[in-house]
């Protein structure tokens, strides 16, 4: 779950930065879970808010 | 001597990685600033519905347009970037990479780079070696909200908020992102088979968003009272035409950053050329262009417009359609040119959108018309006259595709279809679910009343058909 790196220098050489992503879970399987989140949580949201909706119509 | 000489050469090559840096955080900076000038179209866009927005719904239709622009971004980020890089050669040839004459595009491809779960993933986030990505998804993402917020208009004041969400969903991470791929990339089989060349997206983005519109708008029925037993139609005026003239006005500005995100800069390794700026398809374009044909088409949008309407709503559409009529030629119109052909379509904007009024359809805004008709006409127009000029840049073999009337007709059918039929489906299915039409027993008391925990005016100002109090 932490960042992927110990130390900046390590991802920088003669040639710069090296191409890779630099985030919180980079290189893991956690991006793709933090989309599965996502993506559950919008649907549920746009479940629950049609049913506010057409509570607001009856 | 020898000393001198690898001293200067180390020093030349420390020069140029210093002008390498430059040029790179230069792009970057470029593409960075059109987003939020692409964020003042959605001021622009939600001003000017709020205003043709009667006082007691004008809450609603500020939720509905802001709810449109963040999940058309958020679902752009999930899947709409996957479509635009799979899809160019689909259907004509394989979905496989390199299948396209550019092999920037196809199934593998775009899972490399544009997904963002596994190794695609780092181009999809934080990556110190990677400028573009990010800017360039950030510039496609508010075009994809722009798509949603041109057809948002149009539907006001009785469409159910989630139903339009759905649609919007539909329209700026699907519809409009096929219409990009097959014509607004060098792989696309539109501009690779047919030379079909629309640099500022007039079809794919404006036409593909109104007609979109006007499939919802077949479903979804007009508002209660626009029409009378005999079918003529009753002019139902928004609360605020100011707010709606300066929305658009914003409009207008944003759309010079929506523009300049259509070129592509020089010098990156994704550039087509070391020193030429270009057009998404490689042919040479300058934001000295832009300049020249941007103003001058958005000055004879409001004069075309002004001579037989004199209102100020349809001179600052006939400005939005002034530069949607020449979007697709900006790269290869003369100055003067432009002005004859934004003159033109504000001159027809108004007899259009009468027209569409006589068949029943209630479009609010005028978007089917302003975008969408506009829009097929700003592409096909280029074919007239830029037939024979060369449709992909230097690196493709000579006389390989050129813009042709018939390949810009073709573009023009497919634009429509893009954008109608989805429009259609989709809004049907959401009717079919009952979640479209707001009843009318709700829109006669007012959306905002309703649903909406918050008052647009404390003062109490409330519409003169409205009970709500």
């Amino acid at each position: 779950m932490g960042y992927f790196a110990e130390s900046f220098a390590e991802l920088y050489n003669a040639d710069g930065w090296i191409d890779m992503g630099m985030y919180i879970g980079a290189g893991s399987s956690m991006p793709g879970w933090y989309t599965v989140i996502a993506s559950v949580m919008l649907v549920a949201i746009l479940v629950k808010g049609n049913n506010d909706e057409q509570d607001h119509y009856k | 001597m020898e000393d001198q000489i690898l001293a200067l050469t180390a020093e030349l090559a420390a020069v140029k990685s210093a002008a390498q840096v430059t040029n790179t955080m230069f792009a970057e900076a470029y593409y960075y600033l059109t987003i939020p000038l692409m964020v003042l179209i959605h001021a622009g866009f939600l001003l000017y519905e709020m205003g043709q927005t009667r006082v007691k719904n004008v809450l609603s239709s500020g939720i509905k347009n802001l709810l449109a622009f963040a999940f058309t971004i958020v679902t752009f980020y999930l899947f709409g970037w996957w479509f635009y890089w799979a899809l160019p050669t689909f259907p004509v040839t394989s979905l496989a990479a390199g299948a396209g004459y550019m092999e920037i595009s196809g199934l593998a491809y775009a899972s490399a780079i544009a997904l963002p779960w596994g190794d695609s993933a780092q181009y999809m986030g934080p990556n110190m070696a990677d400028h573009a990505s990010g800017v360039f998804w950030g510039a496609f993402a508010l075009f994809a909200a722009t798509t949603a917020s041109i057809a948002s208009g149009a539907l006001i004041e009785r469409i159910q908020t989630v139903g339009w969400v759905i649609c919007a969903i539909v329209l700026g991470s699907f519809a409009w992102v096929v219409a990009a791929a097959w014509g607004w990339h060098a792989d696309g089989w539109l501009v690779t088979q047919f030379g079909f060349h629309d640099f500022g997206a007039a079809g794919l983005v404006h036409a593909v968003a109104g007609f979109f519109a006007l499939g919802i708008l077949v479903n979804l029925g007009p508002r209660v009272g626009k029409f009378n037993a005999d079918g003529t139609a009753n002019k139902i005026s928004g609360h605020n035409l100011p707010l709606t003239i300066t929305g658009l006005m914003l409009i207008i500005v944003g759309f010079f950053g929506f523009l300049m995100a259509c070129i592509i800069l020089p010098g990156e390794g994704w550039s087509w050329y070391a020193d030429q700026g270009t057009t998404i398809y490689g042919t040479p374009m300058t934001l000295s262009a832009l300049a020249f044909n941007v103003a001058l088409a958005a000055s004879g949008g409001i004069i075309g417009a002004w001579v037989f309407t004199k209102d100020p709503f349809w001179m600052m559409s006939g400005c939005l359609a002034g530069i949607i009529s020449v979007a697709s030629g900006l790269d290869v119109y003369f100055g003067s040119h432009v002005i004859i052909i934004s003159l033109v379509a504000g001159m027809i904007l108004k007899p259009c959108a009468d027209w569409l009024e006589s068949l029943g359809i209630d479009d609010a805004v005028g978007a089917v018309t302003v975008h969408g008709t506009i829009g097929l006409f700003g592409v096909v127009v280029l074919g007239v006259f830029g037939s024979g000029i060369p449709g992909l840049g230097a690196f493709a073999p000579e006389g390989t595709v050129a813009i042709s009337l018939y390949g810009q007709i073709v573009g023009a059918v497919v634009m429509f279809l893009l954008g109608f039929v989805p429009g259609y489906v989709v809004s049907w299915l959401v009717h079919k679910a009952g979640m479209l039409r707001i009843p009318e027993s709700v829109q006669i008391k007012g959306l905002d009343a309703v649903k909406v925990p918050a008052q647009a005016y404390p003062e109490s100002m409330v519409s003169d058909d409205s009970d709500s109090k």
